[in-house]
């Protein structure tokens, strides 16, 4: 039995992956990025959020017997609409022994893990191999860009892509284009030939290949949004007036799977 | 819609057509009383006088026609004597028939020449009932006047050299129609007529059924392509908006205008076919305000169907409105409908449940008030310091007590004779006797109403009074008697740490199925099973959500105070099945969940779910494709009646000036979606700016 800190659960989120699908987020980010829209997934505690709607707790408490018993009430619902359940966040593999245990509850359930990456080989593994499929963040190739703009090296994040590769579990891979950060000719083209590491066939790929797409997500000028709620302010070290460049030539060019969402 | 459709309806969106309104309404009362005429008498006049005094207006290019030009229906009586015709009863709402719906299929078939030897034959049998005899030559009368006023539009369209619809014209609605667009034609005039003669909230009913059989002649002789098809459907479509704005309503757009697809037929086989299709297309096109379109689904609806209804969600017009036929047609069946007539069943305005031709069900007398029963049996039971089930006790009184008066107001309900709306109907020339002596079912509707907010109030007690007695009795009435002014920390439990009706819980459910067993229990006291007047619970709000909480004009039932879920006086109900406003809830399947708890058998009156989607999960192809399967839940679920809304641009701005309101609206963002109302007031503006575009 082991508890976890859960900041929302939401249903029939429709972007969160295949089918009718309920979307859980843990609270809890090791990552700090400059763009991110969830700031009241970041701290790990429960912490009241202050709007123009009133105040509102976040964070709740559960037990994995809890949450599972929630999912596994709606899962007649989620098979029969070809969907699942989402772990997103925060970072979710924060809380990965959590995590596992819940997982480990649910029966025929799909399961999508919703991730930046960034976490201990051990809690990865551990986690991925419940899952179905893998919602995989990938932000910045430049290990300098990666730790200004999130806090975080990249080191570990690639790794843990290279064990998906090795374990075949299928992956997703997702990248916020943020203007003039993300959304370079030559970081998209780095991520291009990371993806590609993952399709069947190619050099690098081990075993079948796990990569089902990459998913470019344009960014939204309403990513802030939420930081006066949390107490925080949001200084994006980017020109938020400029228009990101979905360019997918680079995947093209590969012939890597690839969607703008 | 090809450029002439679109035109047209930009000239009906614009009201051009009002130009050719006249001022003033034949008069009727004068020759009414100069003669001295009964009161069936007067009502077959009233429908002569206004199809005379119709001017027929064909404007180029028309494929169909009929418009009003008489905006208004005169009376025929003094209010005097239009007083005295319900003493020692009382009329319905404004007095004439509505609400129900015609059984077109048995009208166009037969024509209204057939009706008419219909009407000859039963009058040669009943010679010797003068009161038969009576109905049965006003009936005759109004026929023809209809086809007096046909006659005058084919010499229009003559004079026009428009021979095509003069063709059409001299044949229907007198006879059967020969192809679908005479069968367009001939529904189109039968139904204005009836409006002009007074009635309301005439249903359009299945009409991918009593359609079908024209059309697919049609298709199969090759006179007529889909495409021509739907182009005539979508002219009708924009037809039944000319005339709009003159139907009686609470507001704008609640005319009842319904139209009813897909289903089993009589027999209870699947009845899907391609005009059903079709007019979810042509609804999409069209986008207006009528007709208001409802599907019959079940488990075996095919997913495609589901997708092409969804993509007329996403034009953001409320409908289609969704109907279990799982649990639509047993729970009839339970109510005393044979499974024949339960198989063919329609809404008949809004969603209450009726019968095509054979109903003359009046199904909505009144509501109750819900949150009444339960406020009144929590402050008097805390007050005595009763245990819950004291309080559950208390309200199932008050909901008899309610369903009593209801049925006591109602009284004897007196319908003004209907001679031309007899005609319409399924036996009532054939028994000559007319329609407000009654149809096959005579039964009768109430509303529960508002609630969850009656369940949310029962459960907060429940918790923080009786089980985690963190409040007390003394202290909780104090904070309601003060309508929570200095108990904020009171409220604020109440709003947000106690259960909320619609995330799947089984305690707050439990409560909320309770109180609806208690109203189908108070109803069945007032209903004669034996071949009688059945009463019908539903689960609608109507306007109640509002009138229960701020009161009404000629509301005769209590306006509620502050509620024990932490409602300040004032604030709104949750309307039909929904989660009370501003509660906290996870999302819809968990709401989909909790309804499909309820035991439809007994509540059958209809009353939707009502669940709001943001029209950005209608993006693309994919997501049509979840709502399709989100609405193939709501009949997994075992639910009753679904009402999906697309958030726009009118929602988002209220959301921001009344954040309490929308709690739970969700909006998309960026690879992401939030709740609107947590996004600082610059962040909502450009949201409202990108839907606005959108």
């Amino acid at each position: 039995m082991s508890v976890g800190c859960v900041f929302d659960i939401r249903e029939f989120t429709v972007h969160d992956g295949p089918g009718i699908r309920t979307t859980v987020f843990l609270k809890g980010c090791p990552l700090r990025c400059n763009w991110c829209h969830n700031p009241e997934g970041l701290s790990p505690f429960s912490q009241t959020l202050r709007t123009v709607a009133g105040e509102r707790l976040v964070g709740e408490i559960y037990t994995d017997e809890e949450l599972a018993r929630i999912i596994s009430r709606q899962s007649s619902i989620l098979c029969l609409g070809e969907g699942g359940v989402t772990f997103s966040g925060g970072e979710p593999l924060a809380q990965a022994g959590f995590l596992a245990e819940v997982i480990s509850r649910l029966e025929g359930v799909h399961v999508i893990l919703d991730t930046s990456g960034y976490a201990p080989e051990g809690d990865f593994r551990k986690v991925v191999v419940l899952c179905d499929l893998i919602h995989f963040d990938l932000k910045l190739m430049d290990p300098g860009a990666h730790r200004r703009f999130t806090g975080v090296d990249n080191a570990p994040i690639l790794r843990n892509l290279a064990i998906l590769a090795e374990l075949g579990v299928p992956t997703v891979i997702r990248v916020p284009l943020v203007p003039g950060v993300t959304d370079t000719m030559a970081n998209l083209e780095a991520i291009a030939m990371a993806a590609n590491t993952l399709v069947a066939g190619s050099i690098s790929a081990a075993g079948t290949g796990s990569l089902v797409r990459v998913d470019l997500l344009p960014y939204n000028k309403a990513a802030g949004g939420k930081y006066t709620a949390c107490g925080m302010n949001f200084k994006p070290l980017y020109d938020e007036s400029v228009e990101c460049r979905a360019d997918t030539s680079a995947f093209d060019r590969l012939s890597v799977p690839i969607r703008v969402c | 819609m090809n450029q002439r459709l679109r035109e047209m309806r930009e000239r009906v969106r614009a009201r051009e057509h009002a130009c050719f309104r006249q001022s003033s309404p034949p008069d009727v009362l004068t020759p009414s009383s100069a003669q001295n005429l009964s009161w069936m008498k007067r009502a077959a006049l009233l429908t002569r006088m206004q199809c005379e005094a119709e001017k027929p207006v064909i404007r180029a290019g028309e494929q169909l026609v009929f418009m009003r030009t008489v905006p208004d229906v005169p009376s025929y009586d003094t209010p005097a004597e239009w007083e005295a015709r319900f003493e020692g009863g009382r009329p319905h709402e404004l007095g004439p028939i509505s609400n129900i719906c015609p059984d077109w299929s048995l009208v166009l078939s037969q024509g209204l020449l057939g009706r008419k030897s219909v009407a000859l034959a039963t009058r040669a049998r009943f010679s010797a009932d003068p009161e038969a005899v009576e109905f049965l030559d006003c009936a005759i009368s109004t026929i023809d006047a209809v086809l007096d006023l046909t006659a005058r539009y084919s010499s229009e369209a003559r004079r026009l050299g428009r021979t095509d619809l003069a063709e059409i014209l001299e044949n229907v609605p007198a006879n059967p129609p020969r192809t679908f667009r005479e069968s367009l034609q001939s529904l189109l005039l039968l139904r204005a007529v009836v409006w002009l003669s007074g009635h309301y909230h005439v249903g359009i009913g299945r009409l991918d059924q009593y359609l079908w059989p024209y059309l697919q002649a049609d298709l199969a002789a090759g006179n007529l392509d889909a495409d021509g098809a739907e182009e005539l459907l979508c002219e009708f479509f924009i037809c039944l908006n000319k005339d709009s704005d003159l139907y009686p309503g609470i507001q704008q757009g609640d005319n009842g205008q319904s139209l009813m697809l897909g289903g089993v037929n009589r027999d209870g086989n699947d009845a899907v076919n391609e005009l059903t299709r079709m007019v979810l297309r042509a609804a999409r096109d069209v986008s207006m305000i009528d007709p208001k379109i409802n599907l019959r689904i079940s488990m075996k609806t095919p997913l495609d169907l589901l997708e092409l209804a969804s993509e007329l969600t996403r034009q953001g017009l409320g409908f289609p409105q969704y109907s279990n036929d799982e649990v639509v047609i047993p729970g009839l069946v339970a109510h005393g409908y044979a499974l024949e007539d339960a198989h063919d069943y329609t809404v008949a305005a809004c969603w209450e449940y009726s019968i095509p031709g054979k109903a003359m069900d009046i199904v909505n007398i009144g509501a109750v008030s819900l949150p009444a029963a339960t406020d009144k049996a929590i402050r008097e039971g805390l007050a005595k310091g009763d245990s819950f089930e004291g309080i559950l006790e208390r309200t199932r009184e008050d909901i008899f007590a309610q369903v009593d008066a209801v049925m006591a107001r109602s009284g004897n309900i007196i319908l003004p004779p209907a001679p031309y709306y007899s005609v319409l109907m399924n036996d009532c020339l054939e028994r000559g006797s007319g329609l407000s002596k009654g149809a096959t079912y005579n039964n009768l509707g109430i509303h529960g109403a508002c609630s969850a907010n009656a369940a949310d109030a029962l459960a907060a007690v429940k918790r923080f009074v009786f089980d985690k007695r963190s409040m007390s009795a003394a202290e909780l009435l104090e904070a309601l008697e003060a309508d929570f002014e200095g108990f904020d920390d009171i409220r604020r439990q109440l709003k947000d740490d106690a259960p909320k009706v619609g995330n799947n819980e089984d305690g707050t459910d439990t409560l909320l199925a309770r109180i609806f067993e208690d109203f189908a229990d108070a109803c069945e006291k007032h209903s004669d099973r034996v071949g009688g007047r059945i009463i019908r619970p539903g689960t609608g709000s109507a306007m109640y959500y509002v009138w229960l909480a701020r009161g009404a004009p000629s509301m005769k039932e209590p306006v509620v105070a502050a509620t024990a879920d932490g409602r300040k006086k004032g604030e709104f109900f949750s309307s039909s099945l929904a989660p009370s406003p501003g509660a906290k809830v996870r999302g819809p399947i968990s709401i989909l969940q909790t309804y499909g708890k309820l035991n439809y058998n007994r509540i059958c009156n209809g009353g939707p779910i009502t669940l709001e989607l943001s029209d950005t999960v209608f993006r693309d192809n994919e997501s049509i494709h979840k709502v399709g399967m989100l609405i193939r839940s709501f009949a997994q679920t075992g639910c009753q009646q679904l009402q999906l809304n697309t958030l726009n641009v009118e929602t988002l701005k209220d959301a921001r000036a009344h954040p309490e309101n929308h709690r739970n609206l969700i909006v998309r963002v960026w690879g992401w979606s939030g709740y609107f109302c947590e996004l600082s007031p610059e962040y909502q503006d450009h949201i409202i700016g990108r839907h606005m575009l959108g």
